[in-house]
């Protein structure tokens, strides 16, 4: 008996969960390249900034310069390196697309999963509030924001995109919870009495994982897409490294929509939004089977 | 001891913001379910014997009429304090397939309510296990080979006997099992009804069995009382054999007639009777509710409900004002 | 004269495990204006079956080797594309489960009449309607309502009885209905088996149904078939395998219905699990897990179909038997 008991323990369900990840995460190449791409990208952001010196050595000599192996991407309208600015600048983008990530889908999640469990008059209160926060358009608004915030950290930055994008989640997880509550388990332990945090929390939630999981991954691309699209559209100050401000610099300074030169400075931060985007694409595509158990073990 | 009196039930149908259709799910039902007792609801889809089970498991309200568990009346109840007396009384759904949750373990499945039983009783957590492997051992399955393994590693019937086992960590007075063989493989499902007659007999827990079919019925114990429910009334009632073999409402027989015979193994009941249309048939008039199907309708029918009643000669409670006992129900020829 | 005559037939799904057959070769003639019934639990490989009939078994499941021959069409398995698709619905017609929403819930039953009729290139699609409307007036609805109707304002049984006028409106003689009363309550389903049997003698139509409950067979079918892991165990005259079944799952099957009647400790649960796709043996009699007649043979020697008069019987220790009978008498 106490093998068994032994066996079933959490921590050896958890690491037959994460055997159960790998095994997933095997199944198809694509994944493997996805996970790889995800991780380079988190090394570049964490790691990356040590290999540089905190101001880019200028060199007034090559501006917009070619390819070379010195210079990957060139360099820049100063003579600064492009890779380097890329790389440095991964932080910011980054940093603040997982703070928008993670307030979107805690926020979106909570309030969708409470709505949708609880019903009647706390679910009409909590949907309308959604809904005009849905009908709020988001880019004048930050248009405006913009005017008199600055977005200095990349943590403000995200937090801003949080607060406007958690709208479609909540509904999102709403309608879920509404058609999972009228399932047979979730009714059954309500019978035996438990608790609702005990029924949002291990029963509601995990079958909802893969849902929220895709949902955060998703939103990241949105957080990138729109900060990139701020500081590109120059409402933003110039004063964060930022691959936005690349782009901005690349076509308005560089004229690179017109001329070669400027080319690659505008390529590099492009492509870098390209590869991370691709990287979620081909990781969301195991979340169904990670967190369901049918799909995990087989 | 569970009992239900006039309970009354009406569905408003969802899409219309004025009022909009309203539907009679129950019309009045009285019940009596004793302790370590068995019974059955009996009807077509739609006839409200489901409503009514998941009224009398604490899932759903009602209007009007009165519910008492164990002496206690529940109406004047707050929703709160009616729960601990509907704990005692367990649902066991239709479908084994969406009653366990898929990304728990059976493990976790059980440890959930018998944590929560411990802290209530003040038991340690040494218990919790025990009894976890217990109630498996209880209804049939082997702890060790089940404890570890999620839902869809098991068949069917396996995973309709954890659902009991689930039910049976709060030790309920009454299981209330909806449709529950229905979705089981043909040569498992005695196995389910064997297993929830022997906790009857075992541990006295009474079971409250909703099916279309009434065959399945006799199973959960000979001495149960049969309800035969039409459109949320109970037009007759009395013991399980009484009623099989002897039906007097022209709806238990039409329903028992329906039964497939063997052909070979069995010869059709002498008088068969097959009502006239579908359900969508019936109309809500003053008359009887099954006159509109009824081969045997008379002018009386058509103008005056009959009422739930004993008239003299029927061994059975019966709502028909033209009683007859027919014999509908297919005779064996051979055993196999 | 034989109306389908099923040879050999093995079915093989792709899985992780390698291809693993849902059906092993199976033999089946269906004779021409009989109603067949297939009997199997869940995996027992009837679904299957039926879809070969169609030929409509979908990745990852192939026909790996027989054949299919329906009368005036020859080998359906060798059919493809635009010959196929004529073939389902104008000679062989299909009507899914009941449980399942087979209509399109966008469109009224009419329009998916006038669906049907078109990619079948009907040319009167008036007479197509009269057709259908005649038909849904046999089956006891006012027809012209019932084709302005759509999905949700249909009772289950009601959609049944719409299910069977497609499959039959363009005059198919082979019907396949998979599962015809599964979820409908029993005054529905007596009423559903009562228009199929009547249909069937009108048209002169030959009939096969698949169903996991004895009971619809015994009601319908002249002829039945007992499937188990993929193969076929037992066939003969409804009646016959009733009155005394050979096979000893066809025997734990029928004593396993609950009855209405009779003494109920008669009636016992077969032990065990019926098998899936991975579970089921490779080698051996397929049942041998659950038989209680199980032998050292039945560990590695597949049993050959055996006749016994009309019937058809896959068990070892029922061939013992017989040849026991045969030397006493």
């Amino acid at each position: 008996m106490t093998s068994v008991i032994l066996e079933t323990s959490s921590a050896s369900l958890r690491r037959n969960f994460w055997r159960g990840v790998w095994r997933v995460m095997k199944r198809k190449p694509s994944r493997m390249a996805g996970v790889l791409i995800l991780i380079g990208f988190a090394f570049m952001a964490t790691a990356g900034p040590l290999f540089y010196p905190d101001n880019l050595p200028r060199d007034v000599n090559n501006t917009y310069g070619p390819m070379t192996w010195e210079h990957p991407f060139g360099t820049d309208g100063q003579g600064k390196d492009v890779l380097a600015q890329v790389v440095t600048g991964s932080q910011y983008v980054l940093l603040s697309a997982l703070v928008t990530a993670l307030i979107t889908v805690v926020l979106g999640t909570a309030i969708g999963l409470f709505s949708g469990f609880k019903r009647g008059r706390w679910d009409t209160v909590l949907m309308r509030l959604t809904d005009m926060k849905l009908t709020i358009p988001g880019l004048p608004l930050l248009l405006v924001l913009s005017t008199v915030w600055k977005f200095g950290s990349a943590v403000e930055m995200g937090l801003v995109l949080g607060l406007l994008n958690w709208g479609t989640v909540a509904r999102a997880v709403r309608s879920q919870t509404l058609s999972l509550r009228e399932r047979g388990f979730i009714e059954a332990a309500r019978g035996l009495g438990l608790s609702t945090g005990h029924i949002i929390g291990k029963e509601l939630l995990p079958t909802m994982a893969p849902y929220i999981a895709m949902n955060m991954l998703i939103s990241v691309t949105g957080a990138v897409y729109a900060q990139v699209g701020l500081f590109f559209l120059g409402v933003l100050p110039y004063e964060a490294d930022n691959w936005g401000v690349m782009l901005n610099l690349a076509v308005f300074g560089g004229g690179a929509m017109t001329t070669a030169a400027a080319l690659p400075y505008l390529l590099a931060p492009l492509l870098a939004i390209l590869l991370l985007t691709l990287g979620i694409v081909l990781v969301v595509d195991a979340m169904d089977e990670i967190f369901n158990p049918r799909l995990r073990e087989e | 001891m569970i009992t239900g009196t006039g309970i009354t039930k009406t569905f408003r149908q969802r899409g219309h913001v004025l009022g909009g259709q309203t539907v009679q799910a129950l019309r009045g039902v009285d019940f009596a379910i004793p302790k370590g007792g068995a019974a059955s609801f009996i009807g077509e889809s739609g006839c409200g014997k489901t409503t009514l089970g998941r009224i009398i498991a604490g899932l759903e309200s009602w209007d009007a009429g009165e519910i008492t568990i164990d002496g206690a009346a529940m109406s004047p109840l707050k929703p709160k304090a009616r729960q601990p007396y509907f704990r005692r009384i367990q649902m066991i759904h239709q479908d084994p397939y969406s009653a366990l949750n898929p990304t728990r373990t059976i493990h976790q499945t059980l440890h959930a309510p018998l944590k929560l039983r411990a802290r209530q009783t003040g038991r340690s957590a040494a218990w919790v296990e025990e009894r976890a492997a217990e109630v498996l051992t209880l209804v049939g399955l082997d702890p060790g080979a089940v404890l570890g393994r999620y839902p869809h590693q098991l068949s069917g019937g396996m995973r309709q006997r954890v659902v009991i086992a689930r039910a049976l960590t709060v030790d309920p007075e009454m299981l209330v099992a909806d449709e529950a063989v229905s979705m089981i493989d043909v040569s498992l499902r005695l196995g389910i009804l064997g297993l929830l007659k022997d906790l009857r007999e075992r541990l006295g827990v009474s079971v409250l069995f909703i099916t279309h079919d009434v065959a399945t019925a006799r199973y959960i114990g000979d001495d149960g009382e049969l309800y035969v429910i039409y459109r949320g009334q109970v037009v007759e009632h009395g013991r399980v054999d009484t009623v099989i073999s002897e039906p007097v409402h022209p709806y238990t027989q039409a329903l028992l007639s329906a039964i497939p015979v063997l052909h070979g193994l069995e010869e059709p009941g002498a008088q068969p009777v097959v009502p006239a249309g579908g359900p969508e048939a019936a109309v809500d008039d003053a008359g009887c509710l099954f006159a509109a199907r009824c081969p045997f309708r008379t002018e009386r029918c058509l103008a005056e409900r009959p009422t739930l009643q004993v008239t003299a000669g029927v061994p059975q409670e019966h709502a028909c004002f033209h009683p007859e006992r027919r014999s509908v129900v297919a005779r064996p020829l051979a055993e196999v | 004269m034989t109306a389908v005559r099923i040879d050999g037939l093995t079915v093989v799904y792709k899985t992780p495990l390698g291809e693993l057959p849902a059906v092993r070769d199976v033999s089946l003639e269906l004779p021409a204006g009989s109603i067949t019934g297939i009997v199997g639990e869940s995996g027992s490989g009837k679904s299957t079956l039926a879809l070969s009939l169609l030929n409509a078994v979908q990745p990852p499941g192939r026909i790996a080797a027989g054949s299919v021959e329906i009368g005036g069409l020859g080998d359906i398995v060798g059919l493809k594309g635009e010959r196929l698709r004529q073939a389902r619905g104008a000679k062989i017609g299909y009507v899914f489960q009941a449980a399942q929403n087979s209509l399109n819930p966008l469109k009224t039953v009419g329009k998916q009449l006038l669906d049907l009729g078109r990619s079948h290139g009907v040319a009167d699609l008036r007479a197509l309607v009269r057709e259908a409307r005649e038909l849904l007036g046999r089956m006891g609805m006012d027809g012209a309502r019932v084709l302005d109707s759509y999905q949700h304002e249909l009772s289950g049984g009601m959609r049944q009885r719409v299910g069977i006028m497609l499959a039959l409106v363009l005059n198919a003689h082979v019907v396949v209905l998979d599962e015809p009363t599964t979820a409908l309550d029993m005054i529905t389903q007596a009423t559903i088996l009562k228009i199929i049997r009547e249909i069937h003698a009108e048209r002169g139509l030959t009939t096969l149904v698949i169903t996991h409950d004895i009971g619809v067979v015994a009601e319908v079918a002249d002829r039945l078939a007992v499937m188990y892991g993929g193969r076929l165990v037992e066939q003969g005259p409804t009646r016959e395998v009733l009155a005394s079944p050979r096979h000893p799952y066809t025997r734990g099957l029928i004593r396993a219905i609950p009855r209405l009647t009779g003494d109920i400790g008669l009636a016992q649960a077969l032990p065990g699990r019926p098998p899936t796709l991975a579970t089921v043996p490779r080698e051996g009699c397929v049942f041998r897990e659950r038989c209680p007649l199980r032998m050292e043979v039945c560990e590695s020697v597949d049993p050959p179909s055996a006749a016994y008069g009309e019937r058809l019987v896959a068990c070892h220790a029922t061939a013992m038997a017989g040849a026991t009978r045969e030397e006493t008498a």
